[in-house]
């Protein structure tokens, strides 16, 4: 017995990698690596400007890659833990643009020396001479470029990944990073640190539930391959049947988490609103869409088979993720928090999306998280603009009367809002419609219900909006020096590639749609 | 004999019935004269410095120090089953080694340039 | 079971099919069978427990006196010489003494953990050695049997791993003594530890690159030919100092530091307790030096020349524990002459020469080793020189020639960088100075001059004391010479 064992690995076979498929990945980690060599040896004035410069590029030569190479190259590669099909190019693709749309917002320094919403020193105790002495140093930590190098990196990973293993070291790798960038605020010292050490708490948690839902799932399948553990649930004799609806559940619970599903969604509004403004936005946006990616291959090509014995948990996680998310938007004083539970109910929408179990539900979730992605990255990019005495002015009393002073900058707020809000002719309304459609059309009656309370609980998170917009335009100001900064050519370019987005998503949503209809077959 | 570890645990208990014999037999056979000087922490024959509860503040370093520990020990533990199966791994995994290794010299760098590995 | 067997099988017609090119090639590590227990009743091994047990208490009464006596030597004196021939029982009549003196427990202290501590230390060290192979296969009532107690396949791992639990002892001691001083040494030695396990479990991999094998037996079984020494000289060099710096002995004994930390981790033990520390200090240095032993010196195998008389009629049997035993032993006095030697070295430089060269530079080691390993296979092509009758693949002499290329260019930007240091610190200092320059007050070197200041005790830097009145113009102000460059 020992001996066979002893004498099993002799045999070695090195795995296959199809580096075309997986260039835009490798440049990515490439550009990560590089950014952390810059902050070794570059001189400190030029490292802004050097990682700025680097990370666009990287990240533009990985979009062009995947678009003229990756393309052409479908299939399992990497020994079979990374599966590049038509939704993994789709949403590698969204995660690349988000990823420029949130380095653009990031890079803005309202002509100070470094990017103004990073503290010049993470590790100085807030508001101590330390700290002082290090932004008068011309400290500034410019790895929070690289960092979210990485943590794209582990997107991309994410939603490509073909088993539970790949999917864990993903969710990790892209969870890391953002935890640190969330303590990077620089101001508001206190409150971001606090958000970085909740989102850290919570995220480990979560992590465990996956890793232990991973774990009960191998010793059901004898696998952690998804395909595996899929025609393992087809020819199941029953023996082990006891480990399947656990490990399902359980690996569920740390994706849900990702979303912010209710109820797991408590570190939500305190990781958006103590997050740096252009962190929170890119986090809204991609972790949102890289976690509901991994959640489609997970329920899609995995555990489709079982889903009669967790679907209906699921949607209801779906209705109460809703709820809460809409009530609980109403009772928001904070622009950040507010945005926030809107980004807990439009979790709760996309679920319903999931939950039709067709390859049209695989398209609306798509496109609903493009179309989220874009209004997301620019409305916390509009927030971050918004400041009274240098610091950010979130507080929803500080922003009355913000249209009359800032009419072109409250116009686009109000028009992300109203896509929020899903008003025809704005993205919101086709995502709204390109979500819901599938789960009327193959979802049952939990998909009819569903679908009846997601347009009751838009109808509420429509009423904040509206409020807001008041808020905004009917109110006289008061007497806070509330204004807002001028924007740089980067965070310019963001706000207008999201507002356009918006826009051409709500009146021309054709060529996505269908460029998403036809990519949305998993490879199983 | 199958399991080559219950051996091991045969030297573990002589180890610790010798251990624990001794120190159980010392404090028997050893004086016991109380003396409140005696109990308090040593520092030289002066009055100890009064000390914050639980122990107080260590130093970052140490934690630095620990952080920097396990990304290497975990290095070099993935570099054992690649030397040992080295022959049968072919050149393959030698140039995976190398990308490995390297990546990890990228951290290595940064926490250098960075003064993490200074004391002062 | 079966299959286990069927996979067996296939692993074995496969390998057979596909690595047979390469198995052809591959070390004569390889070849070594693992130590053969199948002969041993468990019985047996609980003798061998026993006497490894007996033989490390023994050598740890031993040592402490060789340590004593020879250090005495080196400092002209005699050494410990009363107690029983040559003084042999002085660590004896020591460890009496410390059984019957008082065992106190500071007040402050952590009862539970501040026993718990030295039981680890203890413990811990003996069954480090368990895997050490102190001879081959030798005759016992009867059986068969491997003079070591157990082998497996990760072998070394598994001492490292205990060497790892050891340090907990230290650092709980520290902790738990609820005293300044402890707590410090606790860290210190920590700290000092694990920094220095990483260059050491790095410097093994080159022996596991030949090898091929973590089990020691297979280790010190494919060192016929060759000991480890000679292939991975730079591997045994840093093992060798981490291994001091592993066992705390000078000139790494930052923990104990007698001077600032008083004592260190056990500061606040007395008695048996401290005992036991004393006796893991010891154990362990026997430890190490076995395994450095057994990874670089053959183990218990003959020298060379002894092994090759009569048909090896020496290297079989329990001649291996003479062996064995007198390389320890060279390691032993290797560390007693360290400790009489050397001064203890800076804690910052202990810990930068850790870090910033033992670390790269074992790691490089171990790249360069893998490729003269792919060479020696023939992964880079088949094309080899004779010379003086063994093949060298011309690879493998490409990368020795690379590495020589790299080593001038790195030793010559290096001399540069030292010269172009040495100028700016040699820089002469010129031959007046201002005393007030830069605001304090600076004495002279010798054969400088101090410049004639306008008025003696004026500030000389104009800026720094704007209100004072001063005779107005400028050209009474700029009276001799360079003024500017000040400040």
């Amino acid at each position: 017995m020992t001996a066979a064992l002893t004498a099993l690995p002799t045999a070695f076979e090195a795995v296959k990698v199809d580096y075309a498929a997986v260039g835009p990945m490798l440049v990515v980690v490439a550009a990560a690596l590089i950014g952390v060599l810059v902050e070794a040896f570059a001189p400190r004035l030029l490292r802004h400007t050097i990682q700025v410069v680097l990370t666009l590029t990287a990240l533009v030569v990985a979009f062009v890659v995947l678009v003229l190479v990756s393309v052409d190259h479908h299939g399992v590669t990497v020994g079979g833990s990374i599966v590049i099909d038509g939704p993994a190019l789709f949403m590698q693709g969204s995660l690349l643009i988000f990823a420029v749309l949130g380095i653009l917002t990031m890079s803005e320094r309202f002509g100070g020396r470094s990017a103004d919403a990073f503290t010049p020193m993470g590790a100085a105790t807030p508001g101590s001479p330390a700290e002082a002495a290090a932004d008068r140093a011309g400290y500034a930590t410019s790895e929070a470029f690289p960092l979210t190098m990485f943590a794209v990196f582990g997107m991309l990973m994410f939603v490509s990944a073909n088993d539970l293993i790949t999917m864990f070291v993903a969710l990790e790798v892209l969870s890391l990073p953002l935890y640190v960038l969330t303590g990077l605020a620089r101001r508001r010292r206190l409150l971001s640190q606090e958000a970085s050490l909740k989102y850290f708490l919570l995220g480990a948690f979560s992590s465990a539930f996956f890793l232990f839902g991973a774990a009960l799932l191998y010793g059901y399948a004898g696998s952690s391959d998804l395909s595996k553990i899929a025609s393992a649930i087809t020819t199941a004799n029953g023996d082990l049947e006891g480990l399947l609806l656990p490990g399902v559940v359980l690996t569920l619970v740390g994706l849900l988490f990702k979303i912010g599903a209710v109820p797991f969604h408590s570190w939500t509004p305190d990781a958006y609103q103590g997050a740096p403004s252009p962190v929170t936005g890119f986090m809204a946006a991609a972790t949102k869409l890289a976690a509901f990616g991994a959640i489609l291959r997970l329920a899609y090509v995995g555990l489709e088979a079982s889903r009669l014995e967790w679907r209906l948990g699921v949607a209801a996680i779906a209705v109460l993720t809703m709820v809460v998310g809409a009530v609980l938007s109403v009772t928001q004083t904070d622009i950040k928090r507010l945005l926030a539970y809107s980004s807990v109910a439009h979790a709760g929408f996309i679920l319903v999306g999931v939950l039709a179990f067709d390859r049209t539900g695989v398209s609306g979730v798509m496109f609903y998280l493009v179309a989220y992605g874009l209004a997301t990255i620019a409305a916390f990019a509009i927030v971050a603009l918004v400041r009274s005495g240098g610091s950010e002015a979130t507080h929803l009393s500080q922003w009355a009367g913000l249209g009359r002073k800032h009419p072109v900058l409250a116009g686009i707020f109000a028009l992300l809002l109203l896509a929020f809000a899903g008003i025809p002719l704005t993205s919101g309304f086709t995502a709204k419609f390109a979500a819901f459609a599938p789960a009327i059309a193959h979802g049952g009656l939990a998909g009819v219900v569903m679908v009846v309370v997601g347009v009751l609980a838009s109808a509420v998170t429509a009423f904040v909006y509206f409020r807001l917009i008041v808020l905004m335009y009917f109110t006289e100001p008061t007497g806070d020096d509330v204004a807002a900064l001028t924007p740089s050519i980067a965070s310019t370019i963001a706000i207008t590639v999201g507002a356009l987005g918006t826009v051409i998503l709500g009146i021309v949503p054709g060529p996505i749609l269908d460029l998403a209809g036809r990519v949305s077959q998993f490879i199983q | 004999m199958s399991n080559p570890y219950v051996p091991i645990l045969f030297l573990l208990a002589l180890g610790f019935v010798f251990a624990a014999g001794s120190v159980f037999t010392s404090l028997v056979v050893g004086p016991k004269r109380y003396n409140r000087a005696k109990s308090e922490p040593y520092e030289c024959g002066i009055q100890p410095s009064p000390r914050a509860e639980g122990g107080g503040r260590v130093p970052i370093k140490y934690f630095l120090t620990a952080m920097l520990f396990i990304i290497f020990d975990i290095e070099s533990v993935f570099l054992y089953p690649f030397a040992v199966a080295f022959d049968q791994l072919g050149l393959f995994a030698l140039v995976e080694m190398v990308m490995f290794i390297i990546t990890v010299f990228v951290a290595y760098a940064y926490v250098w340039k960075r003064g993490g590995l200074e004391w002062d | 079971m079966s299959t286990l067997l069927s996979l067996h099988e296939a692993a074995g017609t496969f390998s057979e099919s596909a690595l047979h090119g390469i198995q052809t090639l591959a070390a004569e590590g390889k070849d070594n069978p693992r130590a053969d227990f199948s002969d041993t009743p468990w019985w047996l091994s609980l003798v061998k427990a026993l006497i490894i047990f007996v033989y490390l208490l023994v050598s740890t009464l031993m040592v402490i006196w060789f340590e004593r006596r020879v250090i005495g030597r080196m400092q002209q004196r005699p050494g410990p010489n009363r107690n029983g021939p040559f003084g042999l029982l002085q660590t004896l009549a020591d460890g009496m003494k410390a059984m019957l003196k008082e065992d106190n427990t500071p007040a402050k202290a952590d009862r539970f953990v501040f026993t718990l501590a030295p039981l680890i230390t203890a413990t811990m060290c003996f069954i480090g050695f368990a895997i050490i192979p102190l001879a081959g296969e030798v005759s016992m009532f009867g059986h068969r049997t491997p003079f070591q107690l157990a082998d497996s396949p990760i072998a070394v791992l598994f001492v490292l791993a205990i060497a790892g639990i050891g340090i907990y002892g230290v650092v709980l001691a520290g902790w738990s003594s609820g005293s300044p001083y402890p707590l410090m040494g606790g860290l210190r030695s920590s700290a000092q530890m694990i920094s220095y396990e990483i260059a050491m479990g790095l410097s093994l991999v080159a022996v596991f690159l030949y090898s091929g094998s973590m089990s020691t037996s297979q280790i010190v079984g494919s060192q016929g030919s060759v000991w480890y020494i000679v292939p991975a000289f730079f591997s045994f060099f840093v093992y060798v100092i981490t291994m001091v710096g592993e066992t705390n002995r000078l000139p790494f004994d930052l923990a104990e530091g007698e001077g600032e930390l008083t004592g260190g981790f056990h500061t606040e033990y007395g008695s048996m307790r401290f005992a036991m520390f004393f006796l893991g200090e010891y154990i362990n240095m026997f430890t190490v030096a076995a395994l450095a032993t057994t990874m670089f010196l053959g183990g218990w195998q003959a020298p060379p020349g002894i092994a090759a008389i009569n048909d090896g009629m020496f290297n079989e049997g329990w001649w291996g524990l003479l062996w064995f035993t007198i390389k320890l032993w060279m390691f032993m006095f290797v560390f007693v002459w360290l400790r009489g030697s050397l001064p203890r070295t800076r804690y910052d430089q202990f810990m930068r020469f850790g870090w910033k060269f033992l670390i790269p530079a074992t790691l490089g080691w171990v790249v360069l080793v893998a490729f003269f390993r792919g060479a020696q296979n023939g992964w880079f092509g088949d094309a080899a020189l004779e010379i003086a009758g063994r093949r060298f693949p011309v690879s493998s002499l490409a990368i020795v020639g690379l590495v020589a290329v790299g080593a001038l260019a790195f030793g010559w930007w290096w001399d540069n960088r030292a010269m172009a240091r040495e100028a700016a610190a040699n820089e002469t200092a010129p031959e007046e100075i201002d005393p007030y320059a830069g605001g304090f007050v600076v004495p002279p070197l010798p054969g400088q001059r101090l410049r004639e200041t306008a008025r003696v005790g004026a500030p000389a830097l104009p800026e720094a004391d704007p209100v004072t009145e001063r005779p107005s113009g400028p050209a009474v102000f700029d009276f001799t010479d360079k003024e500017a460059p000040r400040g």
